[in-house]
């Protein structure tokens, strides 16, 4: 069963619109959280303006990651040059796939980024003074809330790279099987992370907001938060497992 | 290659897709449960740094009972893998 | 009141200046600068370049697979010798891309090492600007170290400031503008080696403050924990998160920079793309490497 070039370009420019444009949603709203959580600071502490403002670039620019993660991905379908006619239907379904488990996988981190972030502001608003500590600890809270965020990248990269071209002799059901098993591979991963991104962006969003209100207890607070992310981060690990499967043992 | 008609073929790559959406949506309400949970948690253990180890344990036992359900979706998805 | 104008801000205009300057004498996309010795003799003109995006984007990232379309031998460097010694180890397959890896990074060492000799033998009493810079680098991870792992365990300090300057020197290199430098953190094999090395110190620091039984039970216990398999792809999971991490945001940058700047023809708008994707970005992701290898020591050990 052949598949002509156009059609394998066609699937490679959908996942590629799909992936940015999924994945630009929930940054634009963490990047809006954190700017909002900044002014609200900068209302409450005119002060502070300097350290809040700080707070608030950085992390922006560390939230908006898995939007990056998008458009790297979405730029390789483009331009990878992974359009070559012998893929057939495989590559077609690689591509699709691709492009929908890392749109679908930066939904939920960014927007727990987005929420830790806002909280650290309120925060450093908050306590000035241990300003700098609740920083470091948003930037961690953050790149934790990001880790589901990479095993997308990574089912991604590994679905655009390491999957085999379609064989020649092979009948209809073993390439609709094959095809199928590589679009749950990417909506199993996509859909897995909505949930872990998002609650360990709240747990991180806690732990900045008492870390503002008792500094006394930051080291056993960011042992909770570190213990707390890694439990939460399970149902991810499954995601990945299964994904994994779908793509290597079918 | 083997040989397999097309109707086993649909079968078995409906098992393959459902496998996927399962684990997908399956870790979507776990994940924002615990990390709910362990948000509460920190909080807390802030507010009463005495009870810190009993705060723990009970986060602990809520997320476990709240990943069952994670686990779930995981005995399904292997299932539709490995035995259809 | 009136500050004075330090150094690094005088430093920073006149690169933002020099860049902007090259910017502009580099033309559009389509024509290109060709300076230097043709047969002998000096050219300084414009000329019709060759590349569209997609063989651009190619070159840039895929140098072995350029080389492999075009089938031009590649050029640019200095002793064929050497390039043939790295052909016969590494195979031909990825051979220019790892000769280039391998050439960026040992700039990246020598310019550590120099710039640790130079502030070595310059130390003063009142610090100079570079002095003030490095020596608030080191207190403030120092800092750090002491807050996590506490007092006694500040061993850890020159390990953590190490991978910190050696990570943000990779980042910033690839700001330099001349042909065929790249950040080494760009090419996956570099953050992936150092996030390998990062969790092992992680383990070996556990095994030896919790005993060897001590520190395994908590992996090969199927009694406690049914589903113990799932913990040690979590521990392999950190190693992925902390290396993909870096990856990610260091190629995503060049990847923005390159279509953006083609896309604008390289006026202006590059010298923003690489303040907040080369220095900015850069900082940050090299923070957040360091941090989390610090607080995976810091968790492991505080059970």
């Amino acid at each position: 069963m052949e598949l002509s070039v156009e059609y394998i370009r066609i699937a490679a420019y959908l996942g590629a619109g799909i992936s940015v444009g999924l994945g630009a949603i929930t940054t634009g709203v963490g990047s809006g959280l954190i700017a909002g959580g900044g002014s609200l600071g900068v209302m409450k502490q005119p002060q502070a303006n300097d350290q809040i403002f700080r707070t608030m670039l950085i992390g922006q620019a560390a939230s908006q990651t898995a939007g990056i993660f998008a458009l790297v991905i979405s730029m390789l379908l483009i331009y990878g040059g992974f359009d070559t006619p012998e893929g057939g239907w495989f590559k077609a379904a690689t591509l699709l796939s691709a492009g929908i488990a890392m749109g679908i996988g930066s939904l939920g981190p960014s927007l727990g980024a987005g929420y830790s972030g806002g909280e650290a502001c309120k925060s450093v608003a908050r306590m000035p003074k241990h300003g700098n500590f609740i920083m470091g600890n948003m930037l961690i809270g953050q790149a934790l809330a990001q880790t589901s965020a990479i095993f997308a990248l990574l089912i991604s990269l590994l679905l655009l790279y390491s999957t085999p071209n379609q064989p020649v002799d092979i009948s209809i059901g073993r390439i609709l099987i094959k095809t199928l098993a590589f679009i749950g591979a990417g909506l199993a991963i996509g859909f897995g992370t909505i949930g872990p991104g998002a609650g360990i962006g709240y747990v991180a969003g806690k732990a900045n907001d008492m870390m503002g209100r008792f500094p006394k207890e930051k080291s056993r607070i960011m042992r909770t938060m570190f213990l707390g992310a890694a439990i939460s981060q399970s149902t991810a690990i499954y995601s990945l497992v299964i994904a994994f499967l779908l793509i290597f043992a079918v | 290659m083997d040989n397999i008609t097309l109707a086993q073929g649909i079968v078995k790559a409906a098992a393959l897709l459902g496998a996927g959406m399962c684990m997908g949506m399956g870790a979507l309400g776990p994940g924002v449960g615990e990390g709910f949970v362990a948000g509460k948690a920190c909080e807390g253990i802030a507010r009463s740094p005495e009870n810190a180890s009993l705060i723990t344990r009970t986060m602990l036992v809520g997320q476990a009972v709240s990943e069952s359900t994670g686990i779930y979706s995981l005995v399904i998805a292997l299932l539709l893998i490995f035995s259809t | 009141m009136a500050k004075k104008k330090s150094p690094i801000l005088k430093i920073f205009i006149l690169f933002i200046i020099i860049e902007t300057a090259l910017v502009f004498v580099s033309g559009g996309f389509n024509k290109q600068l060709q300076i230097g010795l043709d047969d002998g003799k000096f050219v300084f003109r414009n000329i019709q370049s060759h590349y569209d995006l997609q063989e651009r984007i190619t070159e840039e990232f895929q140098i072995d697979e350029h080389y492999r379309q075009t089938g031009e031998t590649p050029e640019i460097y200095g002793s064929n010798k050497t390039y043939e010694f790295f052909k016969n180890i590494f195979g031909k397959a990825t051979a220019i891309g790892t000769f280039q890896l391998l050439r960026m990074l040992l700039i990246v060492d020598i310019m550590l090492l120099f710039i640790a000799l130079l502030i070595k033998k310059r130390l003063l009493k009142r610090p100079s600007q570079p002095q003030i810079l490095f020596e608030m680098i080191y207190t403030t991870l120092e800092q750090f170290v002491i807050e996590t792992l506490g007092k006694e365990r500040a061993h850890f300090t020159p390990y953590i400031v190490t991978l910190f300057l050696f990570i943000w020197v990779c980042n910033m290199v690839g700001m330099i503008p001349i042909p065929g430098f790249m950040e080494p953190t760009r090419n996956l094999n570099v953050p992936l080696g150092l996030g390998l090395f990062a969790v092992a110190i992680v383990h070996i620091t556990a095994l030896k403050v919790k005993g060897v039984w001590g520190h395994l039970k908590n992996y090969v216990n199927p009694v406690k924990n049914p589903l113990f398999l799932l913990d040690i792809i979590g521990e392999l999971s950190k190693v992925v998160s902390i290396s993909f991490r870096l990856f990610g945001n260091v190629l995503g940058g060049a990847i923005i920079i390159l279509v953006v700047s083609s896309l604008v023809s390289y006026v202006v708008f590059p010298v923003g793309l690489n303040l907040f994707f080369g220095m900015f970005v850069g900082t940050i992701q090299a923070f957040v490497f360091t941090m989390l290898a610090l607080t995976y020591i810091g968790v492991e050990i505080s059970e």
